[in-house]
């Protein structure tokens, strides 16, 4: 009973990883209606990459966060300016199928440059764990996780605060206005789509920095974004955290009360039980908007 | 005989100051394969209030939309101050001088009154600017003023219809183009838009108006274009139109 605590905590660590990831998976399907089946894989190129910079080019952990940061804008950018851009507006499925032939190429493409082997981002700091009363969080954690925050907070300001955010709105709600107004609508999506990979990207480096990234972890980590999407609305910016924070903590409970084997269960559990009772998500999209 | 004359003669003097400001020759448009307009001519001088009238289908919106940039022309020219513009991208039609404020005003449901007007001045890079014109469109609009803070698509009709217009007059265009502005609107609020589509023409703007309300749109503009499925069928003074009911009713067919 006593390590209930120590549970929330990881939860909670987890939740803000998975939170990240989610929200670049939300924002792309608000803004772009892209269902985008590649999401896993660019949050395991931000590992990959992460683990590249670190340890071959011999980056410390911030200047590597910035590194890979740039890096997979670019490669979102491109990804919508060349593929993404020729299914626009011809609804969902040439999209999903545009995306999943993406992710099988970017798995295949990372296993045959780097292997199928772990590889760890090289940390910012010493492993060494800080007590907070009966929880013990590794140091490492705690700065992976202020980082997490701090990039969820920078992502809300981007979208609230700045002449972009604001044209990103304009353009979900309605782009013909938005073009009409003088907004290059091709520029917003495909500045939405870099920022979404980003977001999925820097989730992965700073797991991997904790654990460590592999070139097949992107499937489970696309469905896992999906299920807190699920979870939280689909395109909904706070749902995407409550929804993060929520499976984070329901996994740790699972893993540490019932059973360590069958942790990644607990996600569809949680959204067969939303999809039942709570169909629009816990944050419904006509409420809270990207 | 005064062909080959040095100076310009007094008539071409004065054609050049009557000359159009917006041009549009053989307008060809289609959406996918289906052509909407086959061959659209017509023109509109500066500080013209100028009409598209012509039953609903006819082509008027489309018209529109191919002179901001929404639709690609398949052949034809548009020329705006003496640029060919067709098929140029929204956006530099927009800071070219000409705005659109399309039917079905189209504000942004969930942003605010004040950040939809903002909005409108988002090709101007100037702060202390875009401040100054909001500043002028509350003037122009205090209803809108008052609701400032309120989400957009919230506001009646009528007030949506004044925020679409005060949003498209942000980016300060020398024409601006309006698509059936008092759509579904009471006659009450269909007059203010009317008043205030002619206080902006009295400010030196050029419109260029579609309205399915034809004694409105006569009210307003000095000429009128007759629209039928895709092509200009005719061209008159107003009042002419006007007075002549039965011309009218032979030109729109109804
Ligand atoms: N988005 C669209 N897709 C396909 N056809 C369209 C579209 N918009 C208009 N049309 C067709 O183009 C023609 C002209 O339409 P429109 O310009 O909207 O007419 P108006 O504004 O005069 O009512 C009509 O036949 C209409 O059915
Ligand atoms: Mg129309």
């Amino acid at each position: 009973m006593d390590l209930f605590p120590q549970f929330l905590a990881n939860g909670l660590v987890m939740g803000v990883f998975y939170a990240l990831s989610a929200l670049g998976l939300t924002l792309i399907f608000g803004l772009m209606r892209v269902v985008n089946f590649a999401h896993g894989e660019f949050y395991m190129l931000g590992g990959v990459s992460g683990w590249f910079v670190t340890n071959h080019l011999g980056l410390d952990f911030f200047s590597g966060l910035i590194v890979v940061a740039a890096f997979m804008a670019a490669v979102g950018w491109l990804v919508d300016r060349f593929l993404i851009e020729r299914v626009r507006g011809q609804g969902e499925e040439p999209g999903i199928l545009l995306t999943i032939g993406l992710s099988i190429f970017l798995v295949n493409g990372t296993l045959l440059l780097v292997g199928p082997a772990p590889m760890k981002v090289a940390g910012a700091m010493a492993e060494g764990p800080l007590f907070f009363g009966p929880i013990a969080v590794t140091k490492l954690r705690l700065l992976a996780v202020a980082v997490g925050i701090a990039l969820i907070v920078g992502a809300h300001l981007l979208i609230r605060r700045t002449r972009l955010g604001a044209a990103m709105r304009a353009t979900f709600q309605d782009p013909m206005a938005a073009s009409l107004a003088g907004i290059r609508t091709g520029h917003v999506y495909a500045a939405t789509f870099a920022l979404g990979c980003t977001l999925a990207a820097l989730s992965g480096m700073l797991l991997a920095s904790i654990y460590s990234a592999q070139a097949s972890v992107g499937g489970l980590i696309s469905l896992k974004s999906f299920v807190v999407v699920i979870l939280g609305g689909m395109g909904s910016f706070a749902g995407a955290i409550a929804g993060g924070l929520l499976l984070g903590v329901a996994e740790a409970m699972w893993g540490g009360y019932v059973s360590m084997g069958m942790v990644d269960v607990i996600g569809f559990v949680l959204v067969i039980l939303i999809l039942l009772f709570r169909p629009q998500g816990l944050f419904s999209i006509r409420t809270e908007r990207a | 005989m005064t062909l080959l004359s040095e100076s310009p003669s007094p008539s071409a003097i004065a054609q050049a100051a009557d000359a159009p400001v917006l041009a549009v020759e053989g307008l060809h448009v289609a959406y996918g394969s289906t052509a909407a307009l086959h061959g659209v001519s017509l023109d509109v001088r500066a500080g013209e209030t100028v009409a598209l009238i012509g039953a609903n289908g006819a082509g008027k919106s489309t018209i529109l939309r191919a002179i901001s940039g929404l639709l690609k022309a398949r052949s034809g020219t548009i020329v705006w101050n003496g640029k060919a513009i067709a098929n140029l991208p929204a956006d530099r039609i927009v800071a070219a001088g000409i705005a659109h404020c399309p039917e079905e005003r189209h504000v942004w449901p969930n942003m605010t009154v004040q950040e939809n007007i903002a909005l409108g001045a988002y090709l101007c890079r100037s702060r202390e600017e875009v401040q100054r014109r909001i500043g002028m469109a509350f003037h122009r609009f205090p209803r809108l003023r008052e609701r400032s803070r309120q989400m957009a698509g919230t506001l009646s009709g009528g007030e949506q219809q004044m925020l679409a217009i005060a949003r498209a007059l942000m980016s300060e265009p020398r024409l601006l183009m309006l698509d059936e502005p008092s759509l579904g609107l009471s006659p009450k609020m269909a007059d203010e838009v009317f008043d205030v589509v002619r206080s902006v023409n009295g400010h030196g703007v050029t419109v260029l108006l579609v309205e399915q309300n034809i004694h409105n749109a006569l009210g307003v503009a000095s000429r009128a274009y007759v629209v039928k499925t895709g092509r200009i069928t005719a061209s008159r003074p107003s009042a002419e139109l006007r007075g002549d009911p039965d011309l009218l009713r032979a030109y729109l067919g109804g």
